[in-house]
Order: C-alpha cells, then structure tokens, then sequence
C-alpha cells in the first residue's frame, strides 16, 4: 500500500472513518482513475463524431459556407447563411498552452508541498488558478467570436461541442482550486495530507490531453477528405 | 482538530463540529427535495417564459422552440431544485469551505438512529441505498410494466382502437426506456449496494456520499421521462433514432434529460463499484477467494463507465440539434444519422451485458449454495465474465446490418457477435457442471435459476438468428427481435433478479419471503412469460412488424394469445410483489444464514449493523467449498490425537 502521509512517524487518520489516510488516498487514486476512463469515454465520443462527420462531408455540409474550398466540395443545396469560414487555429493552441501552463503550476505547488512547503503550494495552486481562469476566460472569447453559427454545418457544430466541454471541464477546474487553495490555507491540506492536491494535479494532465485532442482535430482535420460526397436529393429550407 | 472521537477502537483526531451532527443536512429530506425541485422548475420556466420570444423557431422540427426552451428550463430547474433539496450539493460546499465531516457527522449521514426517516434522506450508508434501490427499481419496473399491458391492450383488442397511434408511439418507447433503465438496475441497485460491499467484508462502500448522489440522481431522472408523457411523448421507441426523434414532439427533451441524468447516476455508481471491489475487499479475499458475484457486478460497472458515455453524449448532441441548432444528424448540413446510431449502439450493445452479466453471476452465485457443491470450474466462470466484456465492445453494428451503414463491415461485426456466444457458452458450462449430479435443496430462489437457464437458452438460440446477416434481412424489424430480446433482458435478467431478491431477502429485510406466494408468483410469470413470447415469435415468423399499431388480420391470433400471456405475466408479477410486501411485513422472522451459505454477507447478525463487522473479516478459503474436506482437518485431527497420546500417556 502506498502512503500519501509522510513525514512523521504517525500516521494520519480519516476523521470520519478512523482509516489511515493513506488507505482513503489510495481509495481516491482508484476512484480518480475510473473516473478518468469515464472522462475518455465522453471525450472519445466528441473526438469520434468531429472525425466522422469530417471524413463523410454528408451532402458537402462539413465545412461552414465560405470557408476556402475546391469547387467540388462546394454545397450547392446548402443555403449560405452567412460568410462563415473555419475557425482560426492558434486560439485552440492558445488555450491548450494555458492549460498546459496551469498544470505546470499545479505540479509545481504540489512538489512544494511535499517537501514540506505550504507556502510554496498556496503560490503554485494560486498561479494555477489564475492562469485556468484565463484560459477559461480565452475559451468563452473564442466560443463567442466564432466566424461561424451553430447552424454553419456539421464543422461548426463539433467545434462548438468541443469547446462547450472544454469550458465545463474548466469550470470543475476552477472549483477544484479554489477548494484545494482554501483549504490548503486552512491546514486541512499539509505536508502530511496531501493526496487531494496530488490527485487533481493528476486530473489536470488529463484535461491537458483533452484540450490538446481538440486542438489537434480543429487544427489539422479541416477539408474533409471526402471531396465527392453523397448528396441526398435537393432540399429547400422553408423561407 | 479541537477534539478526538472514537472510531473502531482508535482515538481520530476530529474537526470541529459546527453545530449538531449533520448540520445543514438535519433538515433536508425528500420533503425539501420536492419542494426544491418543483419550486425552481416553476421559476425556471417562468423565467425562460419571459425572456423567449415565443415565434422562435427551431431549424430542426420548424416547431416553436419557445415551449421547449421552457420545458427544458423546467426539466433542468426539477433536477438541479431537487438535488439541491435533498442535500446533494453540501458535500462540495463543505469539502470548499474545508468543513470537514467529523465522525459524529459521518454517522448521522449514515442514518444512525434515524429509523425510518433515514430512508427519505441522503443517506449514506449502503444498505439503506441498496434498499432505496429496491424500492425505486419496484416503481419503474411496475410503471414500465403497466405500459407493457396498455401496449399489449391495444395490439390484443384487434377489433378496435384502443388508444391514438400517437399515444401508441409514446407508450411503446416510454414502455422501452423504462425497462432498460429498471433492468440495468434491478441487480446493480439492490443487491450490488446492499450485498456487494458485506460480501466482500467491507464496512461501506468506497465512496458514501456518491452512493447516496446516484441513487437520487436516478430518483430526479424519472420524473423527467414520466414528464414527456405528458408532452407528445417519445414517438421512436427508446432507441430515438435520428431524425425521427428530431422531428418528434417537445417530450424527447424529457427522454434526452432523463438519458443524461440517468447517465451521470450510472457513472458515478460505477466508479464506486470498482473502487469499492478493487481496494476494499477483505484481507485474504485474492481473486480466487473472491465470489463470482463480485466478478459480475464489477464487469457490469466497467462496461456501464466506458459505454454509457457515448449514449450520453448521443443525447447531448441530439438535444443540442433541437435547442441550438447545430447540425450533428441533420444530413442537410453535413450532419449524418449514422453517427447517430454509431454512438447509440457503441451503448447499446454493452448494455445488453451490463443487464446480462450481474444476472448470470448471481445464478452462479446461487447454485452452489444450493447444490451444495463448489462451483464448477470458478476459472472457467471468470474467463466468461472477462471474454464476455471484452468483446461487448465489438458487437455494436449488428444493430445496424439493415441500415446500409458500412455493408463491408457486417460480417466481421457477424463474427464478433457470434463469437461473443464462446464465452456465454463458458457461463452455461459452468451452469450445468454445477448442478451435474448434484442434490438440489429445492427452494424459491433456485427455482428461479431453473427458469433463467430455460430462457437464456431459448433467448441465446434466437439471438444467433439475429446476428447472421442473410436471416437477419428476413427478422429485422419485427415482432421475432421484439420476443428475442424480451427473453433476454425480462427472462434473464428479470427472473434472475427475482432469483437474487428472494435468495437475499431474508438478509436485506430481516424476514424470509413467503415461499409459497413467491413460488406461485414466480411460475405464474413464467407461464405467461412463455405465452406471450413464443406467439410473439410465432408471429415475427410470419411477418407481423414491429412498433406497428394495426396489422394485418394474419397475426390476430399471435396477438390475442400474447395479450393473455402478458395479462398472466401481471398477475404473476402482483402475486410476486405481493409476497414481497407481506413477508417484509409479516413473514418470518429470517435467522442469519437461512441457507447456510459460505460467503461473508451470511456471516453478519439479521438485522447488518450499521459497520456491517464489529471486527474485519479474513478470508483463508474460496467461498465455494461445500462438502470440500478441510484442509487444516486432518492436520487439527492429528494434532487432538497427539494431544489425547499424550494426555493418556500422561
């Protein structure tokens, strides 16, 4: 069994149970896996849709009107509703660099606190905190300045599914912090019980990895490949 | 840390206590849950009234979007009002605020000395959840039951009209989805809340609090779909495909809130359950040591936590359609139905598992206790439960042969499906092996693996049919997938758990169920159940579709004899419940191993005192050894002769 609690020669015990804390932290770690699979599994069926709809361009319909593509892969029976073209690239990066970012500081307030340095996590948690609300903040800029609706296509609604499950799971981040912060400055989080910071750092790496897949996609999945998709009949939307 | 308390002999440093024990969490019950759920619905729509111009359309359905924002407004102000009500969201603030629970708190979260209170609360402890359970698994099967009989009212009454082809729809996929949802937690609720954790000689459950959190969760999404009822319905059975359901009325919003909520209630139970089994079982449980229930109840959670996900995220994306007009399965702007189904069925299929596997498990469970023997080849058991698993996420597209989706890929999903029989064939082997030449001690709860073992067999044989591609373009869509899939979730899965609920009653209630009623129930279920069934193959054989409200006189005789069946399966499921509710309150009062059982559960008092063990168990044997010599006896047998060598020497 592996301890969390280290750094005295008592151990530390789960107040409401009477367990070894070590025992609840090792608990939690499995509990925090299993829940990341869940988390995979949800991201899996995002990823899984963007890359679907992209590769069938279902009655040319993938890309938003506008955007800059070949004559074929033109829909004539989609009505333009407006000039709308992919999104640019660089804020999708921009936000997954800021998550990176905020994990960095994550971890490094965690190691502080390992060796014994509360201090050190409250700094590390406090820059994380922010540099996650500034992602969060770049991730409701970018979903609001979007050249596109969510009626430009099957592009534009993945797009805008991705980053609405990007701003949730910044959203839990931001709680998380704030919690471990509080209660870091209370004490409840020591050198001596500190497996919920540890734990969170964990969970942080993998909405890194979450970000980094929607970056990928928007980034390098644009033209769809399927240049002579199926068209299904003609269609008219009601004036 | 102010002051110590006592816990299991240790003197743990506590918090402090901000008032009385529970705090906040004194007031809230059911009571509050309701008042809070229903007040915030109301403002929810009010608000949502106000601010939405009511000419809005939806580019799905062309409908007014007004109504539905409103609904959903209210459906999302019920669950979250509701949740609030019952306390669901003190643990987060607490855990914010860093007000840590104190001993004193974790027991009055646990239901200590709180009586009957303590099952109208947020209560912790897992066998009051497991009773929760049981309770709401009895109301939505018994609701979804009921449209089982309006349905087969109106396809038995073929000389009228019963109800409007309408209403005929909404039942018909109210009836589906209720069923799943019942299903899916007939043996995770119950027994895998109130039996696992003792089983495995643990105090509770990992992680209290999210036990609690799944089971109202799951109390919040019903009213949601009973809500759609009342709103068009859902018209497209409770698969909702696309884009039916996107043209189908406002009461697909009850349906999708009810799948995400349901979805999260199932995420969190099986993150419990998994942890719970992997880190908390008793010292010397080793995986061979550990009973085949476990096994079942922890392949059920791994495929709930990666499956339900994709049906989750399927109902996101269609109520995202709906409300914010986004182009996931509308094939005019690039979206596909395909996907659609892709990610349903990526659920679908597993979940035929994750209602097959506990059932089966618990089968296992129940025939060495009543054969008294051990279990026939426990490896060979597992090796079915894991290869079972394993392959539930490579099937999905059987569903889907007839859809023109990727024709190339039907035949290898053909072979996965059928190979998916080799490790079922593992289960039954180990079924038969068990009782082969055994003395049966013939009671209520084996009575119901007898008829589990006939259905699963004919379930199994017309589910081959189903997944060859040639016979499947003749069955596809009709009343012979409906009989099919009947004998595998209701014959399997539902008499299984009847099976599970009269082996574990005696432990649950404190009371041994009426074995007289129970057996009269059971086997009068089981006569309809086959009634109404085989005609209803009699008539897929002959043509009759499915989901169809009028049908060709053809298949008037079918409908009336599964019509009588299925009256009969009500009766005998009333005769069942009946039994139930009397014993619990007037039957015998049950000792603590009526069955003189070897697992853990049966070795706790009758009443389970709140920590379950006054001492943690250590497990030296396999849980199956009946009439397996001791080991250590002729080892304990020598050593008495010496001693008595010695004594007369002396």
């Amino acid at each position: 069994m592996s301890t969390d609690a280290v750094g005295t020669q008592e151990t530390p015990l789960y107040p409401p149970t009477g367990e070894p804390i070590g025992e609840i932290a090792r608990r939690t770690k499995v509990g925090l896996w299993t829940l990341i699979v869940m988390s995979v599994s949800g991201t899996l069926a995002l990823v899984v849709s963007y890359s679907y709809l992209w590769a069938l361009n279902v009655n040319g319909g993938w890309a938003p009107p506008g955007a800059s593509l070949t004559s074929s892969q033109t829909n004539s029976t989609l009505p333009s509703k407006s000039d709308a073209t992919f999104a640019p690239e660089w804020p999708f990066w921009a936000i997954f660099g800021l998550t990176v970012l905020a994990t960095i500081a994550m971890w490094f307030g965690y190691k502080q606190l390992v060796k014994g340095h509360r201090d050190g996590m409250l700094l590390g948690g406090g820059v994380s905190l922010i540099i996650t609300v500034a992602a969060l903040v770049a991730q409701w800029i970018q979903i609001t300045t979007f050249p596109f609706g969510a009626s430009n296509g099957a592009y534009a609604s993945a797009v805008l599914l991705l980053c609405a499950e990007n701003i949730f799971n910044l959203l839990i981040l931001v709680f998380l912090h704030i919690g471990l912060l509080n209660r870091t400055r209370k004490g409840l989080i020591s050198p001596l019980v500190y497996y919920q910071t540890k734990l969170v750092s964990y969970w942080m790496v993998w909405i890194c990895v979450s970000v980094l897949l929607g970056a990928l996609l928007t980034t390098f999945l644009l033209d769809s490949p399927n240049t002579e998709p199926s068209i299904f009949g003609t269609f008219k939307l009601p004036s | 840390m102010s002051a110590t308390a006592t816990a299991f002999g240790a003197q743990v440093p506590q918090p402090v206590q901000h008032g009385k024990p529970g705090g906040i969490m004194r007031r809230l019950n059911f009571g509050t849950g309701l008042i809070g759920g229903l007040g915030l619905a109301a403002i929810a729509a009010v608000v949502t009234n106000a601010f939405i111009p009511s000419g809005a359309a939806s580019s799905v359905n062309y409908a007014p979007i007004a109504p539905q924002l409103v609904y959903l407004a209210a459906l999302l102000g019920w669950v979250i009002g509701f949740m609030a009500g019952m306390g669901a969201f003190i643990g987060p603030i607490r855990w914010l605020m860093g007000r840590d629970l104190t001993h004193a708190d974790a027991e009055y979260m646990a239901g200590k000395d709180l009586g009957k209170a303590r099952y109208w609360k947020f209560t912790t402890d897992h066998k009051v959840v497991g009773i929760q359970y049981l309770i709401m698994v009895m109301i939505i099967l018994g609701f979804g039951g009921l449209l089982a009989m309006l349905i087969r009212t109106e396809l038995g009454v073929t000389w009228a009209e019963v109800f409007t082809p309408s209403f005929y729809n909404s039942i018909i996929g109210t009836h589906g989805i209720a069923m799943i949802i019942g299903m899916i937690i007939v043996v995770m609720g119950p027994i895998a809340n109130f039996i696992m954790p003792i089983m495995i000689g643990a105090r509770d459950m990992a992680f209290p609090r999210l036990n609690a959190l799944s089971l109202w969760l799951l109390a919040a999404a019903v009213p949601c779909l009973i809500s759609s009822l009342f709103l068009g319905g859902i018209q497209d059975g409770w698969s909702v495909y696309q884009p039916l359901a996107s043209q189908g009325p406002p009461g697909m919003l009850g349906y999708q809130m009810t799948i995400i909520v349901f979805a999260i209630s199932t995420g969190v139970a099986s993150v419990n359950v998994m942890t719970t089994i992997l880190t908390m079982r008793a010292k010397g449980m080793t995986w061979s040591r550990t009973p085949i229930l476990v096994f079942g109840v922890f392949a059920a959670a791994l495929m709930g936590l990666y499956a339900f996900p994709f049906y989750q995220y399927s109902q996101i994306l269609a109520l995202s359609d709906r409300i914010f007009s986004t182009s996931f399965f509308k094939p005019l702007e690039g979206g596909s139905v395909w996907l659609y189904e892709n990610l349903f069925w990526l659920l679908g299929h597993p979940e035929v598992y994750v209602i097959l596997i506990p059932s089966t498990a618990l089968m296992l469970e129940l025939l060495p206790v009543f054969y008294r023997k051990p279990l026939f080849s426990f490896n060979f058991a597992v090796a079915g439960i894991v290869g079972v698993v394993a392959l539930s996420g490579l099937v999905w597209a059987h569903h889907m042969y007839m859809t023109g989706w990727a024709p190339a890929v039907n035949y290898p999903f053909m072979l996965s499906t059928e190979m998916i029989s080799i490790p079922v064939g593992f289960l039954v082997l180990v079924v038969l092996g068990t009782m082969w030449r055994g003395v049966v001690w013939t009671r209520l709860p084996i009575m119901a693996v007898y008829a589990v073992i006939f259905n699963k067999m004919i379930g199994g044989v017309t589910g081959i049919y189903l997944s060859d591609v040639p016979a499947d373009q003749y069955f596809h869509g009709s009343m012979f997938v409906v009989a099919h899939f009947h004998f595998m979730l209701m014959g399997v899965g539902l008499f299984g758990a009847m099976g599970g609920i009269a082996f574990y009653f005696p432990k649950m209630t404190g009371r041994m169920l009426n074995e007289r009623s129970g057996s009269i129930g059971l086997w009068t279920a089981f006569v309809g159940f086959q009634i109404t069934f085989m005609s209803m193959f009699v008539a897929g054989l002959q043509g009759q579709p499915r989901r169809v409200l009028q049908f060709d006189d053809l298949f008037n005789i079918s409908n009336w004899i599964s019509t009588i069946g299925a009256y009969i399966i009500g009766v005998g499921m009333l005769i069942f419940l009946g039994a139930i509710i009397s014993s619990w309150k007037y039957g015998d009062i049950a000792p603590s191993n009526p069955w003189g059982s070897k697992s853990l559960e049966w070795q706790t008092p009758t009443p389970v005192p709140l920590d379950n063990f006054a001492v943690l168990p250590v497990v030296t044997e396999r849980p199956y050894n009946y009439g397996v010599p001791d080991p250590y006896e002729k080892e304990m047998r020598e050593h008495d002769g010496d001693l008595m060598t010695k004594v007369g020497a002396k």
